[in-house]
């Protein structure tokens, strides 16, 4: 407890409930924001989190209505007195969303748009202007149009609109989920900077957590609306938690204290307990992923020579690649390298310049942005539509979709609704429950929670299993490293890694966690799974 | 993005190429002017949303010009022109206007309603250009203080525009990648408005939520804002009075109405912008290339009225007897000052493209 209360961020027995909606998003809630530390909130998709940072300015009660109890006081200032525009001075808020936050096309004049509202002089918004430009290092950027800058750009831009007015706390939503890995490295050591050099306090949500727990000084999970563990140090209150980033998941299985956070920590600990703990590689890998590469089945999908141009660029410069029955692919590579021009070719949503698609499976693209796909008034009427559309009905499939994603539960809830991961599994499942073969999902896990990821990742095996395929592009190594049996790395239109998982990820300099430490173990259940073999042999 | 003129200065810029349209709408001049329009997107053309503005207008008023074309032709028949060709015709009943649609097509008619339509296209271009270089956040800084959150929802507003194009092409490539790429159109339009409609209005909220966060409207009503609506509700009693008295004929009482309503009109936006307490930063003031770029580009219709005034025979152009149209220096001298723009040409700075600058691919 704080006896200082004018100098933290303090939830006092909050409950809230949206408007027409079925439980309280949060109950009870008691939390203790202390100031100039790094307070990282995790948990599921649609636990509360949001509405819990949405709470520390005021946007709830105020703008989203609903029944709110309790009391959030923000540095002295109480919610329930003062509207989220009188707190700005107070609390910044950064949303997950890098573009829905910018007022003004020029980086500078909408860094000052708050400053501008709260009536500061002249000259000393000229000063925090440009103390806040360097703060976020994006002094070089104070020109440009929101619009023509990259997405960690962008959010940076972002961070610095709300941090202008240098209010005491930070609250930011997610601000990498919508990130690739670079873009999302820049965010979270500008916010480690700016608590370190300014001692801004953070309140941070996030679901990937190997890059933001080592960050933070505090950790708590969120589970309907309540917190469930913490607040705590990170590593203790991570240990049971199925977000934890895979070092920690090694550590666990492998009785390491304390348990890490980071690749670092866990290579000392895995040289301090000395080759005897540590599983012995095994010849073969009878994990089902790997196996699957080994019995080619028959060709589904085949690309040869696909060249693309776009606005009079080059995106795809003659990528071959195919797919066969049984198969995951990992389609690797950063912002811009060609992933999601592939994946509409192969989709039949583009045509090529050049080049042949053939193969004897049918294909549906699943697109990054689920809102693009979702109109129907319920999850089972979206899978059904699709169905609808294909001349076809089929409850047992509908089911099935449902079921394998997680959703059954979610089948009478609107769409728009649910959460962002959520939202994801929707959009999958309305593209699946058509019955294509091959399966093209784009960025499928952006701002999915741990539970959905594994759900996701199950799905699809199960689907190659009967006899399909997926391809994935993916900024995300771990599951790469979880789900593919292949995996293909782009890089300026073409293909310049291609082979099995392990081979091609082995060979990389962003290899996920586990091979960094335990190599040639590329994930925790493998790691497991020489453990029982080992010992019951 | 930073204009490299003052916004008042593009706006009189952008009058002064729309009036010397009206002047001189001989289709060459025309031409000349939106040449000289495309010239000012080139090199005085922002990054910003509305970069796309100029060719977007321009499409929009050539498609203008072709319905005006095509219904003209339709429709207008002098009897005497040079009958190109005849189409199909049916006379309308009496009911809708009783005139015949179709029949023979005159080049005279067909040109000079290219000739009115392309005078449109001209407009367009000129309103497209302005829009691709002026920073639109600047002219609403430039208004009264009153009319800034007006203002600037209606920036907010137009900025959709673009992205909402985007989120419709997105929208309709992830109704046919359900199908596996084919088109199934039976329901399409629900299909596709209604995740167009939602997205737009879930980036509404939070653009909403965000503006609200950042101190948006900090402050709230305070005593001179109702000074400002109590002369803001005199002013419109007063003028709508002075309407009324001008009905009736009663001169000198409606021009003292009309006097007394745009007093308590400027006193509206006085208090208005007295009371708002927010600062501006940066704010861009007219400077003297602003001056001398806005002045130079007045000359355009000055001359042009000059002309007019003098008789110069190839401003207007008749299609009615066929000829090509007329063609003399002194006209062009005059388009030649709504260049004013170029006495401050950007300099050639090379676009930084930063290492992982988003490809939409």
């Amino acid at each position: 407890m704080n006896h200082h209360d004018g100098n933290a961020l303090i939830y006092r027995e909050v409950s809230f409930r949206y408007p027409d909606a079925p439980r309280s998003a949060l109950h009870k809630v008691d939390l203790h924001v202390e100031a100039g530390e790094i307070l990282l909130v995790t948990g599921g998709s649609g636990s509360g989190k949001s509405t819990l940072l949405r709470a520390a300015n005021g946007i709830v009660p105020h703008s989203s209505g609903g029944r709110f109890g309790g009391d959030v006081v923000a540095f002295g200032r109480s919610t329930r007195a003062n509207k989220p525009r009188d707190l700005a001075d107070v609390v910044g808020f950064v949303h997950q969303d890098p573009e829905a936050q910018f007022v003004v096309d020029h980086v500078e004049r909408d860094l000052a748009f708050v400053l501008e509202n709260l009536g500061h002089t002249p000259q000393a918004m000229r000063r925090r202007v440009e103390e806040v430009l360097d703060a976020l290092g994006i002094a070089h950027l104070r020109e440009r149009a929101p619009s023509s800058l990259s997405g960690g750009e962008r959010q940076r831009c972002a961070i610095a609109g709300a941090l202008a007015a240098a209010p005491a706390a930070l609250v930011l939503d997610e601000p990498t989920s919508q990130l690739d890995p670079q873009g999302a490295d820049d965010v979270l050591a500008a916010i480690g900077r700016l608590n370190a050099d300014l001692g801004t306090t953070v309140l941070l949500a996030e679901h990937r957590l190997e890059r933001a727990a080592p960050l933070a000084d505090r950790a708590v999970i969120f589970e309907v609306g309540s917190i469930v563990d913490g607040p705590g140090s990170p590593s203790a209150v991570l240990a049971g938690y199925a977000g934890a980033p895979p070092v920690t998941h090694l550590a666990r299985l492998l009785g390491w204290e304390p348990l890490p956070l980071t690749v670092r920590e866990a290579r000392r600990l895995a040289s301090a307990a000395g080759p005897l703990s540590v599983p012995s590689a095994p010849n073969s890998f009878d994990v089902t992923v790997g196996t699957a590469a080994d019995t080619p089945g028959e060709l589904l999908l085949d690309a040869r020579g696909v060249r693309v141009d776009l606005g009079g660029r080059s995106v795809l410069a003659g990528v071959s690649m195919s797919a066969r029955r049984g198969e995951v692919i990992a389609l690797l590579g950063r912002n811009g390298a060609g992933k999601t021009t592939l994946l509409r070719v192969l989709g039949r949503l583009l045509s090529a310049r050049s080049g042949t698609v053939g193969g004897s499976g049918s294909v549906a693209y699943v697109p990054q942005d689920p809102n693009a796909l979702l109109f129907s008034p319920s999850v089972r009427a979206e899978l059904n539509q699709t169905l609808h559309l294909l001349g076809r009905s089929d409850q047992g499939e509908v089911d099935h979709w449902l079921d394998a994603l997680d959703l059954s539960d979610l089948a009478d809830r609107h769409p728009r609704s649910l959460a962002g991961g959520e939202r994801q599994r929707v959009a999958v499942a309305a593209v699946a429950v058509g019955g294509a073969d091959v399966l093209l999902l784009d960025e499928p896990t952006r701002g999915m929670d741990a539970p959905s990821r594994a759900g996701l990742e199950r799905a699809l095996h199960a689907h190659a299993a009967a006899g399909g395929a997926a391809v994935l592009a993916t900024h995300d190594v771990e599951l790469a490293a979880r789900s593919a049996s292949r995996a293909i790395v782009l890089g300026d239109g073409d293909v310049v890694a291609s082979g099995p998982a392990r081979d091609v990820l082995a060979g990389s300099l962003f290899a996920p966690q586990v091979l960094r430490v335990l190599p040639p173990f590329l994930t925790v259940a493998e790691v497991a799974a020489s453990r029982t073999a080992r010992i019951t042999p | 993005m930073t204009s490299r003129f003052h916004a008042i200065a593009w706006l009189i810029w952008a009058l002064a190429a729309a009036i010397t349209l009206q002047l001189a709408p001989s289709p060459l001049y025309v031409a000349v002017v939106i040449g000289i329009a495309a010239l000012i997107v080139q090199l005085h053309g922002s990054g910003g949303p509305f970069a796309r503005a100029f060719p977007v207008l321009l499409t929009l008023g050539v498609i203008f010009m072709g319905i005006r074309v095509a219904l003209t032709a339709a429709t207008t028949h002098t009897g005497i022109g040079t009958v190109l060709f005849t189409t199909p015709s049916i006379t309308l009943p009496q009911l809708l206007g009783g005139f015949t649609v179709g029949g023979p097509v005159e080049a005279e008619v067909l040109f000079l309603a290219a000739a009115e339509g392309f005078v449109v296209v001209g407009v367009m271009a000129v309103f497209g250009a302005f829009n691709a270089v002026v920073s639109h956040y600047e002219l609403v800084q430039s208004t009264p203080r009153a009319f800034y959150e007006l203002g600037l929802v209606v920036t907010v507003a137009l900025a959709f525009v673009p992205s909402t194009i985007h989120a419709i092409a997105a929208v309709r490539e992830a109704d046919r990648s359900r199908t596996g790429g084919r088109v199934v159109r039976r329901g399409r339009l629900v299909r596709q408005a209604i995740p167009v409609l939602e997205s737009g209005m879930e980036r509404a909220v939070s653009l909403a939520e965000s503006m609200d966060a950042r101190g948006f409207a900090y402050g709230g009503a305070s005593p001179l804002d109702r000074v400002a609506g109590w002369a803001g509700f005199a002013a419109l009693l007063a003028l709508g009075g002075s309407f009324v008295a001008l009905v009736g004929q009663r001169s000198l009482l409606a021009l003292v109405l009309a006097a007394v309503g745009t007093g308590m009109l400027l006193v509206a936006v006085w208090a208005a912008s007295a009371a708002r307490h927010r600062s501006r930063y940066r704010p861009r003031h007219f400077t003297a290339p602003d001056a001398a770029m806005a002045g130079l580009s007045l000359l355009a219709p000055l001359g042009m009225a000059a002309l007019s005034g003098w008789g110069d025979p190839t401003l207007i152009w008749a299609a009615s007897p066929l000829h090509w149209p007329g063609f003399t220096v002194l006209p062009v001298v005059c388009l030649a000052a709504l260049l004013a723009p170029l006495v401050r040409v950007p300099l050639p700075a090379p676009r930084v493209q930063s290492a992982d600058e988003r490809v939409e691919t």
